[in-house]
């Protein structure tokens, strides 16, 4: 029905009603003057035996069935009215749930993006990694060339399996040349994904292989940053190391791989059959199922072929099978438990703020009561003023939710925009607020609405007429204190659940942050870079290259007057890169294969220990003499000195190294554990190589400035550029700004559980403050009374402490408890202390305490300066 | 949201039998409100005291559910009325209504007066 017509059908019926009963009255009165009775007085008997006229006529109208949209708009009105009379209530009450649903909203909205969504690709169900498995573990290990081949070849499950090299591109041509995120792909990759580029084609098969011309696919930013847009683009050629690269295509914006490294650009990956069984582990791989091929069928597939390649190459492969993981697990897997823990809190924020207003509700329909009691008195039926409170709730709630979403709309692009662009957390620019979001925070809104709605709502069912009418509402009756003292230690415990999950974090963070890396991190510059070698025509001059670029680089900036000391490591410590092979002791029978003797492996120059200030704890550094040539030789780490020679000191004796050049290298020197995998690690046995017998192609210059570090990084730049024109560096950062980034993630997740748990403590404390200064104030008489008896303010002042700090240890004892449950959720998230922390229990007890009496002291002051004789004369 | 909501207790407790009452009232034919109120308190022997007003809330909500339907006409005094008529579902409704009221009686009766053994 069309509204109009709805509301002209609906005055229509309001007439005939009308005349409906005017004409019983009409007609009884008429009778009644039959009767005999006077004109006068039969009109008012008529009306007399009518009952109520008003009351008779509304009723009847609430037959009809069609009056509770009119309803609701009045009491919307009503609701609206009552929310302006007291702002102070409504304010508060507002600020309340649009930080709890604010919060929750932007929650949800990472938890949908990052977790709920499906990637941004065709049928992502299909998309997998394979990883190689290592011997006894359950660690996702990057593939052998040739086992890649292999499975390409034989497996009968996937459609493509496309491998994947993560290299910085050194870009040359206009302006320094730098070095940007790339990524080396083997053909069928972009067809995997299901995504063709914006512009021109994706790389082909005929583009994978070895000694054809060079092409490269451009990412959307780096199109739009280096080329300015410009759809000419493709066909032109872009100066690469030693090549020019003819750019065949351009990428949508979207076009990311969630799981892998930010690239700039895709080039080919140019796999050379005959080098595939030497090389190392060193590709990641993805790969798209056949339909309705499972994912267990293709792990048993892929596992099968594994168990052949390892028959057929035992030296690189005994012991090694394959893991099969879904490309949405391989991206949010480890980040599901942090992103489902902060919603759990931020939930029980949301719990604590419903609590809140749902107490201040209460505390208002009690000042309401006798407002009630006129109303029901005059007629009003319960299921009425029920309708009127929980209207009333839900325009709360919606007010609040409209709130909480503008806030989360604005918010959480705002905070996104805030992370770092590297930063440690998967999809993060998938992370927005979007229409799914909308429809949860009404879900939500509704739900609070309900939530703190139903405590008044249920107090009004118990609430008797006349208790009200004769109280007159001055005086507290102990019904609502009981729902209300409940409401509050509800609110404590969740909010002492809160704060110790908040602790835990924040000392974990702490004890991390604290813990020594193993080098000293002051006046420590970094500057990453692949080398760029030129004029090669062997492995061999390769390599030599390589060692003399570094060696000329370093041996220019060593002698810079800004700088200390200064060397090179093939991969920076916390950043997140490591490699490793085998090595064992020379004098021991080779360990069977399979068994992974051996650990991380780190190429450094001279000097590198010193410029570090990693102590030597035997023996001596790499210096000048070890060049190519001279005798072969190492250092251990600690771990690994202790692991290979319990007991003996491991200088001088041999080893055997699986390593580029010859096998057998002299233990020359022992030094400090370094905590290369991660703060939260403890160290991995490592040896290190010299880069003058064993050049590595990846290398980080590490400057130790001797004061300031202003101009220090122009000048070495500079120094490289002499050496080597067309190196780009790819990223220059302090050590200590790598450390820092390294504990990017512990330090948000402690961040947002510590604003949770503030937020759920400053909720908490309002909810005391409110619940003892009305019971405060609705003692006020007996207070006075007893000041009039003689009592000492200080008694008043302990009576009342006493209640709220009996309210609040209520809470906290029952939020111990449920911390002792609950917590287990976060041990995966802590370093170094267990989810029952006995400093941290404490200390959020008393924190609790503190802020309880904080809310209760006011109060409490103020029951004290009651004065008897105002009291008294109101009696 | 509901819309039946208790006008009165000694309403709410008659409401069964004020509906009953109404149809069967209008089993003798068309009636307007006030016609059927003085009808019921003649038959009772003004024995039951309907409130006038009471009245109305029963014969819309009736309507509504289909058992009576209403048109205007004039009376013999020549004023505009609405007159209520039973509709067949009304007279269904009507007759289980008596053969529950009469098991209610009978019931009620055996608990009253047992039969002396």
């Amino acid at each position: 029905m069309k509204l109009w017509h709805w509301f002209s059908h609906r005055s229509q019926e309001d007439r005939e009603l009308e005349e409906e009963l005017q004409f019983h009255l009409a007609e009884e009165a008429r009778l009644r003057k039959d009767g005999g009775e006077a004109p006068e007085a039969a009109r008012r008997s008529a009306l007399l035996s009518f009952g109520n006229y008003v009351l008779a006529k509304e009723v009847t109208r609430g037959m009809w069935g069609w009056t509770s949209l009119e309803r609701t708009a009045e009491d919307l009105r009503f609701a609206m009215r009552m929310l302006r009379k007291s702002p102070a209530f409504t304010v508060l009450a507002l600020t309340a749930l649009a930080l709890g649903i604010g919060a929750t909203t932007a929650m949800f909205s990472v938890v949908s993006s990052i977790l709920l969504k499906p990637l941004p690709f065709p049928d992502p169900r299909r998309l997998v990694m394979i990883w190689e498995r290592p011997p006894q573990s359950s660690h996702r290990n990057v593939v052998q060339t040739q086992n890649f081949l292999d499975w390409r070849r034989r497996n009968h499950s996937f459609e493509d399996v496309a491998a994947v090299f993560q290299i910085p591109f050194n870009l040359e041509g206009s302006g320094d040349p730098v070095q940007v995120p790339a990524l080396r792909v083997s053909a069928g990759f972009f067809e995997i994904l299901g995504r063709s580029p914006l512009l021109g084609r994706a790389i082909g098969p005929t583009d994978d292989v070895p000694d054809t011309p060079w092409v490269v696919v451009l990412s959307y930013g780096l199109w739009q940053r280096r080329f300015g847009g410009r759809r000419d683009v493709i066909g032109q050629k872009i100066a690469g190391p030693g090549n020019a690269f003819e750019v065949i295509g351009v990428m949508a914006p979207d076009f990311y791989i969630p799981s892998l490294a930010r690239a700039d650009l895709y080039l080919p990956l140019r796999i050379r059959p005959d080098e595939a069984l030497r090389d190392g582990r060193n590709y990641k791989t993805v790969a798209r199922l056949r339909p309705g091929v499972s994912q267990q069928a293709a792990q048993s597939d892929i596992a099968a072929i594994a168990a052949q390649t390892a028959e057929e190459r035992p030296e690189m492969n005994a012991k090694w099978s394959a893991t099969v993981v879904p490309l949405m697990e391989q991206t949010v897997g480890d980040t599901r438990t942090t992103l489902l823990v902060l919603f759990g809190a931020v939930a029980f924020v949301l719990l604590i703020a419903c609590a809140n207003v749902s107490n201040l509700l209460l505390i208002r329909a009690h000042a309401r009561r006798p407002e009630m009691a006129v109303r029901i008195a005059l007629g009003a039926g319960r299921w009425r003023l029920l309708h009127q409170l929980v209207i009333e709730s839900l325009l709360l709630a919606f007010g609040g939710g409209l709130l909480g979403f503008l806030l989360a709309w604005f918010g959480v692009p705002a905070l996104v925009h805030m992370l770092p662009e590297g930063f440690p957390l998967p999809r993060m620019a998938e992370i927005g607020v979007d229409r799914s979001v909308l429809a949860f925070t009404m879900a939500l809104s509704l739900g609070c609405g309900i939530v703190f709605g139903a405590f008044p709502a249920l107090q009004l069912g118990r609430g008797r007429v006349n208790d009200a009418l004769q109280q007159g509402g001055r005086q507290g009756s102990a019904s609502g204190r009981h729902i209300r003292s409940a409401l509050v230690v509800a609110e404590v415990s969740l909010a002492m659940l809160l704060v110790i999950g908040a602790g835990l974090m924040l000392r974990s963070f702490a004890l991390l942050n604290a813990v020594d890396p193993g080098f000293q991190p002051e006046r420590l510059l970094t500057f990453r870079m692949v080398l760029v070698p030129s004029g090669w025509k062997t492995f061999d001059e390769l390599l030599a290259q390589r060692a003399a670029l570094i060696e000329q680089m370093l041996t220019r900036i060593r002698s810079l007057p800004e700088v200390a000391s200064a060397s090179s490591i093939s991969f920076l410590p916390l950043s997140g890169s490591q490699s490793g092979t085998a090595y064992y002791r020379a004098d021991r029978p080779a360990p069977p294969l399979g068994a992974m003797p051996g650990g991380d492996t780190s190429v450094v120059s001279d000097g590198y220990f010193r410029t570090m200030g990693i102590p030597l704890l035997a023996g001596r550094e790499f210096e000048e003499r070890d060049r190519g040539g001279a005798p072969q030789v190492a250092i251990l780490n600690q771990t690994a000195a202790r692991r290979n020679f319990p007991g003996a000191n491991p200088v001088g004796k041999r080893m055997h190294v699986d390593w580029t050049g010859p096998p057998e290298v002299e233990i020359v020197g022992v030094a400090g554990d370094v905590r290369h995998n991660g703060l939260e690690n403890a160290p991995d046995p490592c040896l290190f190589l010299p880069q003058a017998q064993r050049p590595a192609g990846w290398a980080s210059l590490l400057v130790r400035t001797a004061g300031d570090q202003a101009g220090v990084v122009a000048a070495v730049q500079q120094q490289i550029h002499v050496v080597a024109p067309h190196q780009g560096i790819e990223e220059v950062q302090t050590m200590e700004s790598v450390m820092s980034d390294s504990l990017a993630r512990p330090r948000l997740d402690a961040t947002i559980l510590g604003v949770f748990g503030g937020v759920a403590l400053l909720l908490a404390s309002v909810g005391i403050y409110a619940v003892i200064s009305y019971s405060v104030e609705q003692r006020t008489r007996e207070m006075g009374i007893r000041m009039a008896l003689g009592a000492a303010p200080g008694s008043i002042l302990r009576q009342v402490l006493r209640e709220g700090l009996t309210l609040c240890a209520v809470g906290v004892a029952i939020g111990l408890g449920a911390a002792t449950l609950l917590t287990r959720y976060l041990a995966t998230l802590l370093y170094a202390i267990r989810p029952i922390d006995a400093l941290v229990y404490g200390g959020v007890s008393l924190v609790l305490a503190a802020s309880a009496l904080a809310g209760c002291y006011m109060p409490a002051r103020h029951a004290t300066r009651v004065d008897p004789a105002v009291v008294l004369r109101e009696e | 949201m509901g819309n039946r909501e208790p006008y009165q207790n000694r309403i709410e407790l008659l409401q069964g039998t004020l509906d009953m009452l109404i149809l069967r009232t209008l089993r003798w034919g068309t009636q307007h409100g006030h016609g059927i109120g003085l009808a019921i308190r003649a038959t009772s022997q003004d024995v039951l005291q309907v409130e006038h007003g009471s009245l109305y809330p029963a014969l819309h909500r009736l309507r509504k559910e289909g058992w009576i339907e209403s048109e205007w006409k004039m009376t013999e005094n020549n004023q505009r009325a609405r007159y209520y008529r039973l509709t067949a579902r009304g007279k269904k409704r009507l007759a289980e209504e008596e053969s529950r009221w009469d098991r209610m009686v009978e019931a009620i009766g055996r608990v009253m007066r047992p039969v002396e053994e």
